[in-house]
């Protein structure tokens, strides 16, 4: 992701740098939800997530102690 | 006026350099699929994707999530409205 | 880019390294349309393909009866070896 964008400051490359190792809430297209600590994120948006857990509308639906998540599903990583 | 000049006074302000425009702004972003975010702009990338802070997150149903930095997904994008407080500043 | 995850936890420092990682341990993999796998992970590549050995699939069906009450059944099937596409991959997790 490497920013053509003029912008000063907090480009989205920016961002992901601060918040590597962060607790974070990862929302899906589908509106499934993951909340866990970032490990790490690619130029895909693929993503990396430790000690994780699933949240499907609202609900605590499942935990993983590492999870990669594909890009294409990401609607928002969060920081909490 | 000629077609081509309309188009030449088009590309006088490239989508990306309204968007850079933006920055630091209230900003309404509008998605492919009935979502919607208002939030300040802090930054984007060439994908639009973008970081934006205080955010409110309206779905569907009419549901309001606040969120207090996000990274979202450029992807699924479909209108950015410069100053804007969301669906429920507009009507 | 100042990028402070060398060093980090056990070489992680793409996410795909955690796939890379789980290369012959069995990994539960979430698939769209409510599907889940749980097998071994044989190969993948940049795009999620995987190749996966010895699956167990789950397919979840949400039915309406005649009340109009919807319930979820489940569907499980077992394959000796599977290729999925990895357009159609959510999620990848290393089983404990």
């Amino acid at each position: 992701m490497e920013n053509g964008a003029s912008s000063e400051g907090k480009d989205p490359s920016t961002f992901l740098g601060e918040i590597i190792g962060a607790p974070v809430t990862v929302k899906l297209n589908s509106g499934v939800v993951y909340k866990g600590e970032l490990q790490s994120v690619d130029g895909y948006m693929n993503i990396a997530l430790e000690k994780s857990q699933e949240y499907v509308s609202g609900q605590l639906t499942r935990s993983y102690g590492d999870a990669f998540i594909r890009g294409n599903n990401v609607l928002y990583i969060a920081a909490v | 006026m000629e077609v081509g000049e309309y188009l030449n006074m088009a590309s006088q302000l490239l989508p990306l350099e309204l968007i850079d425009k933006c920055v630091g702004s209230r900003i309404w972003i509008i998605m492919k699929n009935d979502k919607e975010f208002s939030g300040t702009l802090l930054g984007f990338d060439d994908y639009v994707n973008m970081v934006l802070e205080d955010v409110t997150e309206f779905d569907y149903t009419g549901a309001q999530v606040k969120l207090p930095k996000i990274l979202l997904n450029g992807n699924n994008v479909c209108m950015l409205i410069p100053g804007g407080e969301g669906p429920a500043g507009s009507s | 880019m100042a990028d402070s995850d060398d060093a980090g936890t056990s070489s992680v420092s793409e996410p795909l390294d955690l796939v890379r990682l789980s290369l012959d341990e069995v990994v539960f993999v979430k698939l769209r349309g409510d599907r889940e796998l749980k097998g071994r992970l044989h190969a993948y590549d940049s795009h999620c393909n995987l190749v996966l050995g010895d699956v167990e699939e789950t397919i979840y069906v949400v039915e309406e009866d005649e009340n109009e009450q919807e319930t979820v059944r489940t569907i499980k099937k077992q394959e000796e070896m599977l290729f999925v596409r990895g357009d159609s991959v959510v999620l990848i997790s290393p089983q404990a």
